[in-house]
């Protein structure tokens, strides 16, 4: 990817006509390591050129290809009157490359070497020729290991914009679908795409977007984090207000909906936004399934939602407080088994609760071969044993791995984060306060989601403010023959998703076939 | 600022009247023609919200009552009667308060103290009220149809169990129509249907289109006023003539609900009801008295939410008990001092709001 004058530098060393002055700039800026490869060679009897790249970031084939469709045209043709033909001849009739820019200034010289370019300089002549030959073995299209589905693409992003661009082209190939790049980060000049649907999205908020990723002076962007945490700017949530996801056809589905998505170089995960709070709720999956199963999974979801936020604090309350709801062979048999537990319910789940995410942290950081060690540890000493020793009792156990569990089901990891920050909230309210405690906090909780906003769309759209139309995919998935519309949550109003008039003719034809087999 | 729909408008009409007055009998001297003398205070609030609070609204549009006190009564008047609003939204926003946290420490909290609750409470309103109006409005659009729910399968659940007798209502109209006509008025229009006024504070964030913002409050009006009344009878027809000396009958009925041994307990959840209810009727309250005094004195709007929220939590420290908090109420605020709000000043100012626009008008 070649991305031209992007930089502006303040100060603009010019090409000078004597080579030697600009190859010792280079070495001078670049140092004289072994991975900066300057070769000089005569072209055209008399011309001397150096061409300068670095290695490894260099493809070796489209460099050899470089040199040797140089060297064998140059040989046979008669030398040229003047250097401004011998550059011309280069520029438009010798190199066998794709994409070639001509520069004037050693800056933007060294920037496209970083990039990968290979930069022709010809002596006696002010201007330089970068051609196209960034190429370096990345990892290629693979299963995502976030959001994984059993029926639907298995394909992910990786780490190459170049190819996550293509992923999402190859889906929509459609004159529609714009994207714009964007280059951020003083040191690491990373490449940031901005992907609309031209027709689809909202001009408002592509706007928006496009200033706020202009706004972003940082020298460093390693993963798009960074951009999700600048566009989000100085609102607190604990509640994610941008998606990401490592699917392509995800962020398809979000662009046709009419989100703007951001890519960015070096990351497999991608930006969508505007969100609500629902969208975290749907997986690509549901869209593949049948209809019934996904609705039914949607229910399982937000139930499991709400298990893995409130099913500490309501026991922590019930044990606590409200003894007189649960059914009295329950309690007594509770009651049994916290008679030799020496702490109250809040500082029992607390201590669970937190070994649950040491445990769970240290699932991630160890090296996967010590993995069978760590879940005999957890799953025996900290369960088993712990109710043996008397510390914590057998239904806390439970309640806390069943918690775990829950946690888990939502597709979106991030909204899953913000679940186990709220249950330790609520937790300590419903240790002190009982229900009323828990109660108090989901207001809050309530009060603070209603009052958010993801680029002017509201948070708990389409339920407040209520959107009839967009209550078609949010607890229930209906059939897609009767989603005819978009939510209508980010895009432009009105725009239709298929034709007027599909149900009709699907129903007209299915009456002239006669009901027969499919 | 964000406008209001008129479907979040409806919800909050509709969560703010049934409030806490469902989970109480009101008109209990009526006795079991209770619910009949509801209907009556219904109408009669209809009156009122139709004739005065909507055609305030009407006659001056995109002004809140404080703005139109100022407007057409001038400086000295106005201050008087804004300060003394603001005071009466958050006595009712106190009254509310004190409500929620001693039926908590009733029904749910035995061994914490009041002050705590109540801080908890002023707390989670003040927030609230920080949000923003827009906030406000989408949390009762989104809570509204979970609160219906609770209703609707309590009353399920109860009519599983079998414990309402219809009977029980007969014979109506025992005594003649007078118990009806002294148990609705003022009281009846005191609490809960003559608290519309205070919409006059929202209503002009409200999108207007076609007339939308009466339309809307009227229907919900009397939608939350039938819910009221039904649930006052079912209460009747549930527990008969001990509804009328029940502190909160409702929480006594749903004691009653017992399905296959398992469904038993629970009132900890009509405690949930009614704090949800109050809850909205209380920031509703403070919201008021936030916006009116804003209207007056120019601060940053964090320290007036915090002033305001300061002085509703140390009020709802200043009765002595709840039994004083109910009997200041029924004996005082209801029939002498809500009426001067609700129903008087807001006729007066009408009045003197008509005729001013007439004689501008002439005079133009």
């Amino acid at each position: 990817m070649n991305t031209g004058k992007a930089g502006g530098s303040k100060s603009e060393t010019a090409i000078v006509k004597h080579l030697d002055t600009n190859l010792a700039y280079i070495t001078d800026k670049l140092g004289k390591e072994q991975d900066i490869v300057i070769r000089e060679f005569e072209i055209l009897t008399s011309s001397r050129v150096a061409m300068a790249f670095i290695s490894g970031i260099t493809d070796n084939n489209a460099i050899n290809t470089l040199v040797m469709s140089m060297l064998k045209e140059t040989q046979m043709t008669e030398s040229p009157a003047s250097t401004e033909d011998a550059y011309h001849f280069l520029m438009y009739r010798s190199l066998a490359v794709g994409s070639i820019t001509k520069f004037d200034n050693m800056e933007d010289v060294l920037q496209s070497m970083l990039e990968g370019s290979t930069v022709l300089l010809l002596e006696g002549h002010e201007a330089a020729i970068a051609a196209a030959t960034a190429g370096l073995e990345r990892r290629g299209v693979e299963e995502p290991s976030t959001q994984t589905v059993i029926r639907g693409p298995k394909e992910g992003f990786s780490e190459n914009i170049t190819t996550n661009m293509a992923l999402i082209r190859n889906i929509i190939k459609s004159a529609d679908l714009r994207i714009e790049y964007i280059i951020l980060g003083r040191q690491t000049r990373t490449t940031v795409a901005l992907a609309y649907m031209q027709n689809i999205a909202d001009d408002k908020v592509v706007n928006e977007m496009r200033q706020k990723l202009k706004g972003i002076k940082i020298d460093s962007i390693l993963d798009s984090g960074y951009i999700e945490e600048f566009i989000q700017g100085k609102k607190y949530s604990p509640f994610p207000l941008l998606e990401n996801t490592e699917r392509p056809d995800a962020v398809s589905a979000g662009l046709l909906e009419g989100q703007v998505a951001i890519i960015v170089d070096g990351t497999p995960f991608a930006l969508l936004s505007p969100v609500t709070f629902i969208k975290f709720f749907q997986s690509s999956e549901d869209y593949y399934q049948r209809y019934d199963i996904a609705t039914f999974l949607r229910f399982i979801r937000f139930g499991s939602f709400f298990v893995s936020m409130l099913l500490p604090s309501l026991y922590i309350a019930v044990t606590t407080f409200h003894q007189e709801m649960l059914p009295t062979p329950l309690l007594i048999s509770i009651a049994a088994q916290r008679e030799g537990v020496p702490f109250p319910a809040l500082i029992e789940a607390f201590l669970m609760e937190i070994t649950f995410e040491v445990l769970r942290e240290a699932g991630v950081r160890m090296p996967r071969i010590i993995g069978p060690a760590i879940s005999i540890v957890g799953a025996l000493v900290l369960g088993q044993a712990a109710v043996q020793a008397g510390l914590v009792s057998a239904a806390m156990v439970i309640v806390v791995s069943f918690t775990a569990i829950a946690s888990f089901v939502i597709p979106s990891e991030s909204m899953g984060t913000a679940g186990r920050l709220i249950r330790f909230m609520l937790m300590i309210l419903g240790g002190s306060f009982g229900f009323f405690g828990i109660m108090a906090g989901l207001m809050i909780l309530l009060a603070h989601v209603s009052g958010l906003q993801s680029f002017g769309v509201p948070y708990m759209s389409p339920l407040s403010p209520l959107r009839i139309n967009g209550l078609k995919d949010v607890f229930i998935r209906v059939p897609w023959w009767a989603m005819n519309r978009r939510p209508g949550l980010y895009d432009r109003q009105g725009t239709k998703r298929e034709a007027t008039d599909m149900t009709a003719a699907e129903q007209s034809r299915g009456k002239k076939e006669g009901g027969g087999n499919e | 600022m964000n406008r209001i729909s008129s479907y979040q408008l409806g919800s909050m009409i509709i969560l703010f009247l049934i409030g806490s007055s469902s989970l109480f009998l009101l008109a209990s001297e009526a006795g079991k023609d209770a619910w009949l003398s509801i209907f009556l205070g219904m109408l009669l609030g209809l009156v009122l919200l139709w004739g005065v609070n909507l055609t305030l609204y009407r006659i001056a549009p995109g002004k809140n009552l404080i703005e139109i006190i100022f407007i057409y009564l001038g400086r000295p008047i106005g201050y008087l009667l804004s300060v003394s609003y603001i005071l009466y939204f958050c006595y009712k926003s106190i009254r509310n308060v004190r409500e929620v946290g001693d039926l908590s420490i009733m029904f749910l909290l035995p061994n914490t103290p009041l002050y705590a609750i109540n801080l908890i409470i002023c707390a989670v309103a003040a927030y609230t009220v920080f949000r923003g109006i827009g906030a406000f409005f989408r949390m009762a659009e989104f809570i509204l149809p979970f609160v219906l729910f609770i209703y609707v399968s309590l009353i399920t659940m109860l009519a599983i169990t079998g414990v309402f007798h219809f009977e029980r209502l007969l014979p109506v109209l025992d005594e003649g129509i007078k118990p009806l006509w002294d148990a609705a008025f003022p009281e009846l229009i005191s609490f809960p249907f003559g608290e519309m006024i205070l919409f006059l504070m929202f209503w002009k964030y409200s999108v207007d289109e076609k007339n939308s913002v009466t339309r809307t409050a009227v229907i919900c009006y009397l939608i939350s006023g039938l819910a009221i009344m039904t649930v006052n009878m079912l209460t009747l027809t549930g527990l008969g003539h001990l509804a009328t000396i029940l502190l909160i009958p409702f929480m006594q009925l749903t004691n009653l609900i017992s399905i296959g041994q398992f469904l038993e307990r629970i009132d900890p959840l009509v405690a949930l009801l009614l704090f949800s209810g109050v809850f909205f009727k209380l920031t509703a309250y403070y919201f008021g008295a936030v916006i009116g005094l804003q209207a007056m004195i120019k601060l940053p709007a964090k320290y007036i939410i915090l002033l305001i929220g300061l002085l509703i939590f140390i009020g709802s420290l200043q009765f002595k008990s709840y039994m004083e908090q109910v009997y200041v109420g029924f004996q005082f605020n209801l029939k002498y001092h809500f009426p001067l709000f609700q129903i008087a000043i807001p006729a007066v100012l009408l009045v003197i709001v008509a005729i001013r626009k007439k004689i501008k008008e002439r005079a133009q």
